[in-house]
């Protein structure tokens, strides 16, 4: 991780959710700058934009990343897939690059942590960045609903799976193309 | 490597756990307006806030305030060079020596100010 010559890029990473969405911002794989959830009620794709924009513009991101919904192991419903769409075509008007990272992907980045499902994955990011813990939802029986912060640990999860070295060397090009512009 | 950004007062206080309330109360602010408004960069904090903020986090101004660090050293590097220029074309004498010898510990980086080379 640490040999990466872009390792202190700043990434934005988004999970959109029914209630709106969470989002994380990391310089470099250990550096956890924002984190949180954003919650839009009404014409949310709407609204989530203009919020994501905003971020977009306060944090100066060098990458936006996403979930790759027609990836393996998702599961996400026509509105946060045209949601994601459209974070991705908002990213490059503004000149930003995207990078999709699949369940399936994330799941084997957090394996090696011993984290089997989601509820292990927001442990392990909980220990990984301990300002998380306090915001770590317990743990979900069968009949209750998710909770709203759990998007906040599935952000940091993508974006964390983006600094890792196998999908990181994958990347490398485009992030030395970065660095060429910085 | 992305720029800095201008402050990260919002991480600290996130990290801390504190509201922006708390944190105004505590720099001793009526409420957490202008907290938001420096974590939002639309305000700049007074010396005396820098010094409190220094106090509440116990991080470094430079820290702290990251990219206006990193802004403030690039303009002070590109002066030293010049101030360098200049006294270079002039006579030689044993104080133009020493501020050369001060100006290459500002452009090198090298812990800067006089106090390091006596």
């Amino acid at each position: 991780m640490s040999s990466l010559p872009t390792k202190d890029i700043r990434v934005l990473a988004l999970d959109p959710s029914t209630r709106g969405f969470g989002f994380a911002v990391l310089e470099g794989p250990n550096r956890l700058i924002d984190w949180g959830v954003k919650e839009t009620k009404v014409n949310k794709n709407a609204r989530s934009l203009k919020l994501i924009d905003d971020l977009i513009d306060r944090y100066q991101s060098s990458i936006v990343v996403v979930e790759d919904y027609k990836g393996k192991g998702s599961r996400r419903c026509r509105r946060i897939e045209r949601l994601i769409n459209d974070i991705s075509k908002l990213a490059s008007e503004r000149k930003i690059k995207v990078r999709s990272i699949s369940r399936v992907k994330i799941k084997q980045v957090f394996a090696e942590s011993g984290a089997k499902n989601k509820y292990d994955i927001a442990i392990a990011i909980a220990k990984r960045f301990p300002e998380l813990a306090p915001r770590l939802p317990r743990f979900r029986k069968p009949w209750m609903s998710e909770d709203y912060r759990m998007s906040i640990f599935d952000a940091v999860a993508l974006a964390v799976a983006f600094f890792q070295p196998e999908t990181a060397s994958r990347d490398k090009a485009m992030r030395e193309e970065l660095n060429v512009q910085s | 490597m992305s720029h800095k950004l201008e402050n990260y007062l919002r991480t600290y206080r996130k990290r801390s756990a504190l509201s922006q309330d708390e944190v105004a109360f505590l720099l001793g602010c009526q409420n957490g307006t202008k907290v938001s408004r420096y974590e939002r960069f639309a305000r700049k904090p007074s010396l005396e806030t820098l010094f409190a903020y220094e106090v509440v986090f116990g991080a470094p101004a430079r820290e702290l305030f990251a990219g206006a660090y990193q802004k403030v050293e690039k303009k002070i590097l590109n002066r030293a060079q010049l101030l360098t220029r200049k006294i270079s074309r002039a006579t030689p004498t044993p104080m133009a020596t020493r501020k050369l010898q001060i100006l290459e510990a500002i452009t090198s980086g090298s812990g800067t100010g006089p106090d390091k080379l006596l």
